[in-house]
């Protein structure tokens, strides 16, 4: 590769990285698809407040991943501890449940309340299923209006749970996206320009390599007849598994050698 | 409903009777083990009726109970002994606290909190937690075995969501309950011949939450505990009942309810 086209490599990628947040352009799409179904199902629920929280680790600690509502900007991101409220409660049993005030002050997890300033008096809280894991809590939070607010009812429950089962596909969705999102930076910020070199270095000697070209050759020849119908695959498919079958009973890696 | 059906049901339901009204009796006698979120134990509707406290926590690959002061951490288990108290008001509690252990994760220590149930040899068992994980298919299974050659009474509240949950879906060795809309805790109804057998209130349920409050409550879990109080009611005037049993007169009883 010549310096001309890796100063314009440099320069795509430089730009690349000007125009995207590089750091959410995997999950953006995600969260943002959570919060839409959030704003759908909290307003057929008849309530403004909804929100996701997902399990960190295996602690059972949950994470509030996206939220709508008056502090939603609030919650986002902050933690409850294994066990604790309703949501954590939800998590650790899978059960559903709905949970409305009886007019007296107790609290349902305090420490949300307190640090959001906002008055939970009525929860509908489902798990979140991802085939056989318990991945998250959905919670609907109040009435939309004014207080006292009506109780959620066992069909609410029954519907969430179906709201549940989409958004807790795409919260399986978000945690592949932050999985490669978390490697990418990992890998990014071990590398030192060292490394980018011997990386630049390697791939040129690769392509260099008389071994590697006629490898491209081979599979570009194979693409090309197998793109010309089905039988032309399926015979391709079974010359190189007879030869592969003939070599494998000679017990020789390759059965052309003397 | 055969004559065979019909006398066995007018056995079943005089089966308390001669000895031992049910319908009048408190629970006097009865240690029920709720394995749960802890419980608030001086709260007004249930102080002083806690005899056990404690909570698991994982040590290395294991799960060990130590005594508890931690009271509950989400609510549940209290809103559970509430309604048992509501029903059998001179039953006892010990509180196995299995949430908020973190570590091994929550079947393996919701396992632990059953087992330590069974050898300490409560008679009832107010079980509403529960695991979609198929690794805990068998251990449960097993356990859940061990209740019921042990004499133990397991009440588990029903999963009703798409995906099978264990324990609840064991319909031998354990009493399965959802949540009905009906009010009175007597008025318990039985769907025979289906995996979930009984229905209890479970709908707007007043009970006992954290802080000394109320709160009301939706959800299997608040019917599970109705059951729960019922069976301590039978268990006061026959300690020794078995889970068969006691299945057969919740059957009977039920079938009284509702009538065809």
């Amino acid at each position: 590769m010549s310096d001309e086209n890796t100063n314009d490599l440099n320069t795509r990628l430089r730009r690349l990285i000007q125009t995207i947040d590089i750091a959410n352009v995997l999950t953006e799409p995600v969260t943002a698809s959570i919060r839409r179904l959030l704003e759908t199902s909290a307003a057929a629920l008849g309530t403004d407040e909804a929100s996701v929280l997902i399990r960190e680790g295996d602690g059972g600690e949950l994470r509030f991943l996206s939220a709508v509502g008056k502090v939603a900007d609030q919650l986002v991101g902050m933690t409850i501890p294994s066990g604790k409220g309703i949501a954590g409660f939800v998590l650790m049993s899978g059960q559903p449940m709905a949970v409305s005030d009886a007019g007296d002050d107790a609290t349902f997890y305090a420490e949300v309340d307190q640090a959001t300033g906002f008055s939970t008096q009525s929860i509908l809280a489902v798990p979140l299923r991802f085939h056989d894991e318990i991945v998250g809590v959905l919670e609907y939070i109040n009435r939309t209006g004014e207080p006292p607010f009506a109780p959620f009812t066992p069909e609410e429950i029954d519907q969430a749970a179906v709201y549940a089962d989409a958004i807790a596909a795409l919260v399986n969705a978000y945690e592949a996206a932050k999985l490669v999102r978390d490697l990418s930076t990992r890998s990014l910020s071990a590398s030192n320009e060292d490394d980018l070199v011997s990386m630049r270095e390697w791939l040129s000697s690769l392509r260099r390599s008389a071994d590697h070209t006629e490898r491209m050759e081979l599979a570009v020849l194979l693409r090309e007849l197998s793109d010309r119908g089905d039988a032309e695959r399926h015979l391709c498919k079974e010359l190189l598994k007879t030869m592969l079958k003939y070599s494998d009973e000679k017990n020789e890696s390759s059965f052309l050698s003397y | 409903m055969s004559v065979d059906e019909q006398e066995f049901l007018a056995t079943m339901s005089g089966y308390f009777k001669p000895r031992h009204n049910w319908r009048e009796a408190t629970g006097v006698g009865v240690t029920v083990a709720v394995i749960d979120s802890g419980i608030e134990t001086d709260h007004p509707d249930i102080a002083g009726k806690t005899i056990e406290s404690v909570e698991a926590r994982v040590e290395g690959n294991r799960v060990v109970f130590d005594p508890s002061e931690a009271g509950d951490s989400a609510g549940h288990g209290t809103a559970c002994a509430g309604i048992i108290a509501r029903i059998a008001p001179d039953a006892r509690f010990a509180s196995i606290k299995v949430l908020g252990a973190g570590g091994l994760g929550d079947g393996q220590v919701f396992l632990a909190g059953l087992e330590y149930a069974i050898k300490k040899k409560y008679k009832v068992i107010n079980l509403s937690l529960g695991t979609t994980k198929p690794q805990f298919f068998a251990p449960l299974h097993d356990m859940l075995d061990r209740a019921y050659q042990a004499g133990c009474i397991v009440v588990a509240a029903a999963n009703n969501l798409p995906q099978p949950s264990f324990p609840s879906v064991f319909s031998s060795s354990l009493i399965s309950v959802i949540k009905s809309e009906a009010t009175d805790p007597l008025k318990f109804g039985f769907h025979y011949g289906e995996v979930i057998e009984l229905t209890a209130p479970g709908v707007n349920v007043r009970t006992a939450w954290l802080d000394k409050g109320h709160r009301n409550l939706t959800g299997n879990s608040f019917a599970c505990p109705h059951i729960t109080g019922i069976v301590a009611r039978f268990v006061e005037g026959y300690p020794n009942l078995t889970p068969f049993q006691v299945k057969s007169a919740l059957y009977a009883i039920a079938r009284e309810n509702t009538p065809e």
